[in-house]
């Protein structure tokens, strides 16, 4: 009977080190929350592509959050990095998007510049 | 109640008695284990998007312009293809391949960005350089309208000197006096032109041309000889052949008007047959423009 309580007690250790044993991810936290912050203030909610995966970040955030106060960090971590990755790119799309727009613009005041000076 | 040494014998001999059911399982399960590690799984969604993306974002101008980006993509690929290889589709497989396809996604949008951001400065600078020759234009079009504009006053101070040739011109307070001598004009008593006297009016009308004036009036005067309505009515004829072969050559008919004067006005002693001469004469009087 003493034998068999050992082994109970070191399999729950085993099973709770596992669960609760990784540390809450507040770095990871930090850095997906600056990453939305970031993408937000560089337009990313003016572009469909870049709003969806904005979206996307902020949605996982939420989740790694709940998932923190149930205690799977690891879990959360993992879903924390999928985040970034989300609002990394949405940061990217909204910067493509301007330099194209930013870009067009341009090509469009030469052309008029160009029609003026053809005259 | 069996005792428990009987219980134990008898369960140890139905599980000698399924040997050979048992190898079929472990037989079984062993596959499953070897499926599941060897190359035969299927890879998740995750990690065919992942490659779908990346080979995408290869295509692309990332490969020139965001190659940093592009390299970044292909490890974080590449880690996930080997999770996949050593754990099978578990759910770090399937993370890494997420991040892996927003990796390249990123690497494209950064290509496209910086190809973006090269035709903006191509078109800045091709914006500056097209202004300095729209400049350029502007100066050599006024350069050239000067050019013309002095052309322009040459041509007409030579027509004027020219003029001076065949007639007199006089700077009057009433204007430009152009003063042709009747004898070069007309036959005697007549009012139509002889033919030599409509080369030197040409010469008269392409020197006014040139020059901007207000109005023409072309005067007909004769000598005293003879009754004086006759000799207005000739001066006037004369004068009006004279107006009409200027408009025939361009000069504006509204501006150039005729007037027959007679005898009034002589310029030279109409005792003598040379002063008689000198009073017989068309002037061309010239109102300049300012």
């Amino acid at each position: 009977m003493k034998i068999r309580t050992w082994v109970y007690s070191c399999i729950l250790g085993t099973i709770w080190s596992a669960c609760g044993g990784a540390p809450v991810p507040h770095e990871t936290l930090t850095a997906a929350q600056a990453d939305v912050k970031g993408a937000e203030v560089g337009g990313a909610t003016e572009n469909p592509k870049a709003a969806l995966h904005l979206k996307l970040a902020k949605d996982q955030i939420a989740l790694a959050e709940k998932q923190i106060s149930d205690g799977d960090n690891e879990e959360a971590k993992r879903t924390l990095i999928r985040a970034q990755a989300d609002a990394e790119l949405a940061m990217a799309l909204a910067k493509e998007v301007k330099a194209q727009s930013d870009a067009s613009e341009a090509s469009e005041q030469v052309g008029k510049l160009h029609k003026e000076l053809n005259k | 109640m069996m005792p428990r040494s009987t219980r134990f014998v008898n369960v140890c001999a139905s599980i000698s008695g399924s040997y050979a059911a048992r190898s079929a399982v472990l037989g079984a399960s062993l596959s499953v284990l070897f499926l599941a590690c060897g190359g035969a799984a299927v890879p998740p969604q995750e990690l065919l998007d992942a490659r779908t993306a990346y080979a995408e974002a290869a295509k692309g101008p990332a490969a020139d312009l965001a190659p940093a980006q592009l390299d970044t993509a292909k490890v974080s690929l590449e880690t996930a293809q080997h999770n996949f290889d050593e754990d099978g589709p578990n759910q770090a497989t399937k993370d890494l391949a997420y991040v892996a396809q927003r990796k390249a996604e990123i690497a494209a949008a950064e290509g496209a960005r910086e190809k973006a951001e090269r035709k903006r400065a191509a078109a800045d600078k091709d914006f500056k350089s097209a202004q300095i020759e729209g400049l350029q234009k502007t100066k050599e079009q006024l350069a050239a309208e000067k050019t013309a504009r002095v052309d322009a006053e040459k041509k007409a101070a030579a027509a004027m000197s020219s003029l001076a040739e065949i007639a007199k011109v006089k700077e009057e307070s009433r204007g430009v006096v152009i003063t042709l001598s009747g004898s070069v004009l007309f036959a005697t008593n007549q009012s139509s032109l002889l033919a030599i006297a409509k080369d030197k009016l040409d010469q008269v009308a392409s020197a006014l041309q040139g020059q901007g004036f207000k109005t023409i009036v072309v005067q007909g005067y004769t000598d005293s000889r003879g009754n004086a309505a006759d000799n207005e009515r000739l001066s006037l004829k004369r004068a009006q052949s004279v107006r009409d072969h200027l408009v025939s050559k361009g000069l504006p008919s509204e501006k150039v008007t005729a007037e027959g004067l007679g005898a009034s006005k002589p310029v030279a002693d109409n005792g003598t047959a040379d002063g008689r001469a000198e009073n017989r004469r068309v002037e061309i009087v010239v109102t300049p423009d300012k």
